[in-house]
């Protein structure tokens, strides 16, 4: 147990820096004035603002449903692709695949996006939104299954061998052993690929094309013009869903570290996407 | 002896952990040079004892003096005191050589110093070809002996061992016993070992503190505490025992299983009631007629050396004896012992009152 | 065994299609088509040029040490922060509760985050009239080197904390004990047993931080203004603005180049 003061001293400064910035864009929210500069009194009026823009709106509902769904099928291609990868038996050939797995988990996402729009032009696709889902598809799968494998290497052989034992073939193995198993890895990558398409910027901003936005890739050109604080009070709205999608993702880690004894689970971060 | 000072000293030592307490008012005193051990099962508070002497915890009240001096609040880096780890605690990212030259280098010994002592120290344990291993490559035995050296070099005091050989086979674990008995004699230093194993105790120590919920129970040789064990804990946990509700009749005379029997005990209140201690191998199987007790033959099974028997009396009490020939189940057949072989154990007596008691008749 | 052999294989040929159609379209195909379009010349045929352009201009080699330099700082400052906080929450009673508060910022949209230090740091923010009022005079903050490097590093942060936290973690408190039991104090043990054992969270933690912030470009078009040019803003730059692809991939393969390189000195022995 430390007792230093001045330890403590530090982490509480480190967590007010932290914090600051996002209390700044919550205060201003309620700002009376129209910027982030000079406090002029209480107001809900951005809050109206925001909720009569329907255009915003309109992006933030896109921005979900493009997370929903790259998220799902995500999820079910990364699921796949953790139960191939644990199949192997060749080491070799094993950590081929773990290594092409990460590449986009390592790579810049400047390298992604510029990559992806050299493909999609090439292959004569048309960018927007189905491009943009491609697109978060492909840099969620590997983080689903890294999610997936640890619990897959965990899980002992012997379930499977009794299960086929007491005459379950390859399919029914999978769906009522394996996978009821491994859910709380599924759910977490689930969580996991759904955050990090909602925080995506880079890879978005170069395959969106004209027709399709973002709300990371509308803030972006807003803030670029100037702020307004409508921004603020959807910020204060994400927040608030943050610390909620947060606690829930804590809630299933807790259950799974039940499950699997005093082995704690580590906590992963959402990819750092600009 | 009498006039030298103990090297370790605890006054009235207390601790807690939240609500639950770990050490009651605990004494003791440990004089240089001796092989001593901490005896319990676990949570008995006998390894709190060790992390209070080397200061990996701090007493809520009471003194802890190590050479006549409060140590209660110094460091553990401070303290001339070092430990052998449970799991040996060996740095994983230092090889055999690093691990032992930790101590000596943090001294600031001089590069063939420092060579020197672990080379010593190496040997000592009998690992002198074993320097520039890595840590993973090494048995338990052999880890075990790193961790061992280790703690030497430090050339401390006196050696706190935290059940150092609980992890290691029956046989290693032989072999452990003799070495640290002669490595203790040969360098002359204080050793307190903690173990929840009795048979260890027994065989290694120069005196025993046996614990429970964090009281001692009862300290002392262990001919002292095998013979005359001071209560049912004591008794039931070193060694196997008998143990059967009796009255002292008188001095000299006690009643169990209906019967009046001669004894060696004095110095109860008439009538008070007692409990009876038999050890099984103070136990012999004999005719009816020769029987101080009649027994019934339940279950037997051999030992190797002896026959492990289970027999019970008619009033219910069972009794193990282990006899050098054996029995058929179901006969009946006679228990005959000495009357130097039954204890006899009052209830709630102190170990001071126990002290006294057995000093006032003895004389 | 009375496995239907033909149900089987079947599951199996989707499963290996999936995954491996996966790998080969979005992982394979763009990074070789990539290193492709950096072989490209203006004229459409194979050639070296782009990286002759590269390789001979002083502009883009010094944008690249640029940019490598700004990384390094920003990974240092990070780790000058993260490794003491990290020992700190991992000496506390509810740590993991403590390091969850560190990573709750990182699930706020990066943008979010950039866009309230837009505000902070402008020359009527907080920062500014506390400076004012200390009587040190209005500054430009927004559009430095420094105000770059603080809100990368803000940002980085919790990616340094969480791979050193998970490693100190790991490592068994009895081992600090031992060292203080032979003599180390606190200092000495940090230093000869507790960060050598660390060092593979480190590692990890550099890698999490350099190669991300070598490619950063919208923190730096809103923080750093353009007076911090890296070769995430080039490839940008070349990709989306000037349209040049042939020389944006060929930043691309660069700085491909670069993060192998980075790997490969932090990866675990």
């Amino acid at each position: 147990m430390l007792k230093n003061k001045t330890a403590h001293l530090y982490l509480m400064v480190l967590f007010t820096l932290l914090y600051a910035p996002i209390f700044f864009l919550v205060l201003y929210s309620f700002n009376a004035g129209t910027t982030m500069q000079g406090w002029q009194g209480f107001t809900w009026n951005h809050y109206q603002e925001l909720f009569s823009d329907y255009h915003l709106i309109e992006i933030v509902l896109d921005t979900l449903i493009l997370a929903l769904l790259s998220a799902l099928i995500a999820t079910i291609v990364g699921t796949v692709g953790a139960l191939v990868i644990n199949r192997q038996k060749n080491r070799v050939w094993k950590n081929t695949l773990l290594s092409l797995n990460n590449v986009l988990l390592v790579s810049p996402d400047v390298i992604i996006g510029a990559s992806l729009l050299i493909l999609f032009t090439v292959c004569g696709f048309s960018l927007g939104f189905v491009s943009t889902l491609f697109a978060h598809i492909a840099f969620s799968i590997p983080i689903v299954v890294l999610m997936i494998l640890p619990r897959l290497q965990e899980m002992s052989h012997s379930l499977i061998d009794a299960a086929k034992d007491l005459g379950a073939n390859d399919q029914q193995v999978l769906s009522q052993v394996t996978l009821p198993y491994i859910s709380p890895g599924v759910l977490a990558g689930f969580f996991m690929a759904f955050t990090y398409s909602l925080d995506d910027f880079a890879v978005t901003f170069f395959v969106t094309g004209n027709g399709f936005t973002t709300l990371s890739v509308e803030i972006y050109s807003r803030a670029r013009q100037g702020v307004s604080l409508e921004i603020n009070a959807l910020s204060t709205i994400m927040f608030l869903v943050s610390i909620i999608l947060v606690l829930f993702y804590y809630l299933i880690n807790q259950r799974a570290n039940r499950q699997r004894k005093n082995k704690l689970t580590k906590i992963v971060l959402p990819g750092e996407r600009e | 002896m009498e006039n030298k000072e103990p090297i370790i000293e605890f006054q009235q030592v207390d601790l807690s952990f939240g609500s639950t307490k770990v050490l009651n008012k605990i004494d003791l005193a440990l004089d240089a040079g001796k092989f001593y051990t901490l005896l319990g099962p676990s949570g008995s508070g006998k390894s709190t004892i060790l992390k209070l002497i080397s200061g990996q915890l701090q007493a809520d009240s009471g003194e802890i003096l190590f050479e006549g001096q409060r140590i209660n609040h110094l460091p553990a880096e401070k303290r001339r005191v070092n430990t052998v780890f449970q799991n040996y605690a060996l740095f994983p990212n230092m090889n055999v050589f690093d691990n032992v030259a930790f101590g000596p280098k943090l001294k600031g010994l001089s590069k063939d110093e420092v060579r020197l002592k672990v080379e010593t120290m190496l040997s000592l344990v009998k690992l002198a070809d074993f320097s520039n291993r890595e840590i993973n490559e090494l048995s338990g035995g052999q880890q075990q002996r790193v961790a061992i050296a280790r703690a030497l070099a430090n050339d401390p005091e006196v050696l706190l061992l935290d059940e150092p050989l609980s992890a290691l086979d029956y046989k290693l674990r032989k072999d452990m016993q003799q070495e640290l008995r002669t490595i203790q004699k040969r360098l002359g230093i204080t050793f307190v070992f903690v173990t929840h194993d009795q048979e260890e105790a027994l065989a290694m120590s120069d005196w025993i503190f046996v614990m429970n919920d964090g009281v001692i129970q009862q300290n002392g040789t262990p001919e002292d505490i095998y013979d005359e064990p001071i209560n049912h804990f004591v008794a039931d946990f070193i060694g196997e025992s008998n143990i059967v509700k009796g009255i002292m009749k008188s001095d000299y005379l006690v009643h169990f299983v209906g019967k009046d029997f001669i004894n060696v005990d004095a110095g109860m209140r008439p009538e008070e009631r007692v409990e009876v201690v038999i050890r099984p191998e103070d136990l012999d199987l004999t005719t009816i007629e020769n029987g101080k007790l009649v027994v019934t033959i339940e279950d037997q099974s051999f030992r190797g050396d002896f026959y492990e028997i289970t027999a019970q009396d008619d009033d219910g009490n069972q009794w193990q004896v282990q006899a050098t020939n054996s029995a058929t189940i179901g006969e009946r057949v006679g228990l005959t012992f000495d009357p130097e072989d039954i204890h006899i154990m009052r209830f709630n007596e102190s170990e001071n009152d126990f002290d006294a008691r057995l000093e006032r008749y003895e004389e | 065994m009375l496995v239907n052999k033909n149900k089987f294989s079947f599951t199996r040929l989707t499963f290996y299609s999936t995954y491996g159609l996966w790998l080969l379209l979005f992982v394979i195909a763009p990074l070789m088509l990539l290193l492709w379009q950096s072989l490209v010349g203006s004229d459409g045929h194979l050639t070296l040029q782009n990286y002759q352009t590269f390789f001979v201009s002083g502009t883009y080699l010094t944008m690249a040490f640029n940019s490598v330099w700004y990384a390094f700082i920003i990974t240092a400052v990070t780790l000058l922060i993260s490794y003491p906080a990290a020992y700190i929450i991992n000496s506390l009673k509810y740590k993991q509760f403590w390091l969850l508060l560190i990573i709750l910022p990182t699930w706020i949209n990066l943008l979010l985050k950039t866009y309230a230090f837009i505000g902070i740091l402008a020359k009527t923010g907080p920062i500014n009239q506390l400076a004012e009022s200390l009587g040190l005079g209005t500054h430009q903050l927004l559009f430095s080197d420094w105000s770059f490097i603080i809100v990368a590093a803000y940002i980085e942060i919790p990616f340094m904390i969480l791979p050193i936290f998970n490693s100190l973690t790991d490592i068994d408190p009895v081992l600090e004990q031992a060292s203080r039991d032979l003599g180390a104090n606190r200092w000495q043990t940090l230093k000869n047993v507790i960060w050598p054992l660390s060092l593979p969270g480190v590692k990890s933690g550099i890698q999490a931080v350099f190669i991300p912030s070598l490619s950063l470009f919208m923190v730096t078009r809103l923080i750093g203004g353009n007076r911090v040019i890296t070769l995430g803003t080039a490839i940008e730059q070349h990709f989306l603005v000037t349209q040049n692809w042939q020389f944006g991939s060929t930043i691309g393969v660069v700085l491909i180049i670069a993060m192998v390189i980075t790997m490969l000195l932090t990866r675990e022995k």
